[in-house]
């Protein structure tokens, strides 16, 4: 039984579809990521769950409750703002305290509560400072303290990193995961960040002109992109163009430049317009002569984790990357022997790709 | 900081010398014990500030001019932030046509208001009464309020009012609790602009002023025009040192820089 439910969401700008017939269902205590590209329509989404957006069709259903037309005050939720929005005039304290004093709550109890929140966040004790006078971090802090200290029963995030540097962003993730595992609340992020919506989310909801065109759990979403947009969108990839030439039950042959690539688990109509993909991590290194093919290294970039590398080779240019061993893999213009598994090998057609990208 | 150069000290000298100038003048020539206007003037003498408390006459146009002065301003004020609001936050037909007409008073001639005024009051036939006056006056500080409002209004955040209501506020909750102290600076500024404009208008006023209802600066050009002694000096005076005090107190309270100029981040 989903906990929220989006239904046929539409919200149109003039002739503008902002959200296109959207629909999503959520399960208590899920973490949901809306993941796309800035217009996608990820935050009028947002916004129409908060109540601020009053889509054009469609119906919002919150624990059985319709709410599609409810004033946004009325409807609990709590929201952590991109730009925080806390407000300036007054302390961490009395910002953590407006949603309880507005709901009725004793004095006495506010202040036991707005200690328990800023204890959750870390921050003991900066109950009497101004916004001001805090970091990006602590702000940000404060934020989901003063929107889960009314226990709300829907958390929204609106871009909540994106003010924060890198660093900090990765601690955040992290933190807030745990927060919301350890509350059990349900919760929706809207974000940009692949590596965000991964970090955090239980599934990822991809976005793209105001539809979810996948929803899946990271690692499906990673490895078994339904198109070359959410498979863009998710990370990097090698796409190689081609056609089908040989097929069963099974496989697939597809025909790229002069190499025939082998792609088990798919079906496809004979000669059919292809793109075959790899991600750069699935792609191995191997002895000269060894591999399926090789090539000519034409970059290679250290990033401390990781070397990235660049091999020209009869498929065109192949990225790659490899974890850092202890020992620098070879220097730019040797020549290399490059293999991969073919499980490891995706097919989507090409018209979408053509259609999408 | 920055070292000022000989010349530009000398420039900034000048310059104040140049306001401050008439205004040390006519002060002087207020404590003349003599009945004319005369500079230098031989014997100290308090006695034009004792016409002034006798003339109940000045002192009823300074009542009604203080008077007048909160009441349109605070009225305009009162405009001013749904007006302001509005214009900043949504993007309706017609705005930039509102926001000019809202603004209109600034660029009609006085005189042409003052005549406007005089004539669609004697038609309308209700002249001469002290909200007639209040009406003239808010028309005219209106533009000054919403001008200041308006700075502070376009600024602010949208996500701080959301953020309020999403935490449970009715709409009047979130705008008297986070809005408004939000852009209480330019609403203040806005106030005080409007007010000092309302004290100070008197070409508008002059058409539309009644013996009845005979403003400060009216009952100055009245008196003026008709006798020239240093009684007109002494009011001067009394104005000058109560605004002086007036902005001491403001700037203690509140800090004028941040009312007029704006709220420094």
């Amino acid at each position: 039984m989903a906990f929220l439910t989006l239904e046929g969401i539409v919200k149109t700008y003039g002739t503008f579809r902002a959200i296109d017939g959207l629909n999503l269902e959520v399960r208590h205590g899920e973490f949901i990521a809306l993941l796309g590209p800035s217009g996608c329509g990820k935050t009028t989404t947002l916004q129409s769950i908060a109540g601020f957006v009053q889509p054009t069709e469609g119906r919002i259903v919150l624990d059985g409750r319709d709410i599609t037309h409810v004033r946004p005050e009325q409807r609990g939720l709590g929201i952590v703002f991109q730009s925080y929005a806390l407000f300036p005039h007054m302390t961490v304290a009395q910002n953590i305290s407006f949603g309880l004093e507005m709901r009725g709550v004793p004095t006495a109890e506010r202040g036991k509560r707005v200690d328990e929140a800023l204890d959750l966040v870390r921050l003991a004790g900066l109950g009497e400072r101004y916004p001001k006078a805090l970091s990006g971090g602590q702000r940000q802090r404060v934020a989901i303290a003063r929107a889960l200290a009314i226990r709300p029963n829907l958390l929204l995030l609106d871009e909540p990193m994106s003010n924060l540097d890198a660093k900090l962003r990765e601690e955040m993730h992290i933190e807030l995961r745990a927060i919301q595992r350890e509350l059990g609340i349900t919760t929706i992020l809207v974000t940009h960040d692949q590596v965000e919506a991964m970090t955090m989310s239980d599934r990822i909801a991809v976005m793209q002109k105001g539809r979810i065109v996948q929803i899946d759990t990271p690692f499906e979403a990673y490895e078994r992109p339904h198109s070359p947009f959410a498979s863009a969108f998710l990370g990097k990839t090698n796409a190689f163009a081609g056609a089908v030439q040989l097929r069963n039950d099974r496989c697939c042959h597809v025909q790229v430049h002069d190499t025939l690539m082998h792609v088990p688990h798919e079906d496809r109509t004979l000669g059919n317009d292809v793109n075959v993909y790899i991600r750069p991590e699935k792609i191995r290194l191997v002895a000269l002569g060894s591999g399926r093919f090789s090539g000519r290294v034409r970059l290679r970039v250290f990033l401390g984790n990781l070397w990235l590398m660049a091999v020209e080779s009869r498929l065109g240019l192949v990225h790659m990357t490899l974890p850092n061993l202890g020992t620098p893999p070879p220097e730019e213009g040797s020549e290399v022997g490059l293999d991969w598994s073919d499980d490891d090998l995706r097919l989507l057609d090409r018209e979408v790709a053509h259609g999408q990208v | 900081m920055h070292k000022n150069g000989f010349f530009s000290l000398l420039f900034h000298a000048l310059f104040v010398t140049f306001i401050v100038a008439p205004l040390v003048v006519v002060m002087a020539m207020a404590f003349t014990s003599k009945g004319y206007l005369s500079l230098p003037t031989e014997g100290l003498s308090l006695r034009w500030f004792r016409a002034l408390a006798d003339n109940q006459e000045m002192l009823d146009a300074f009542a009604l001019s203080i008077k007048l002065g909160l009441a349109s301003a605070t009225i305009a004020a009162l405009l001013a932030i749904p007006a302001a609001l509005a214009i900043s936050r949504y993007d309706f037909p017609g705005r930039g046509a509102v926001t000019g007409f809202l603004l209109s008073p600034l660029m009609i001639p006085s005189v042409v208001l003052g005549i406007a005024f005089l004539r669609f009051f004697s038609l309308a036939q209700i002249g001469g009464s002290f909200w007639a006056l209040t009406l003239t006056h808010v028309i005219v500080v209106l533009p000054y309020a919403l001008r200041l409002t308006l700075a502070s209004t376009i600024g602010l955040e949208r996500d701080i009012e959301h953020a309020a209501l999403s935490l449970g506020a009715s709409r009047w909750t979130a705008f008297y609790r986070v809005v408004l102290p939000r852009i209480r600076t330019g609403v203040v500024g806005g106030w005080m602009l409007a007010f000092i404009q309302s004290f100070d208008e008197l070409t508008m006023t002059v058409f539309v002023a009644t013996p009845g209802t005979t403003t400060l600066p009216v009952a100055m050009y009245n008196q003026i025009s008709q006798t020239i002694d240093p009684l007109i000096t002494a009011v001067s005076t009394v104005l000058i040192v109560g605004t002086l005090l007036l902005m001491l107190i403001l700037d203690r309270m509140v800090g004028l820089d941040r009312v007029l100029i704006g709220e420094g981040k």
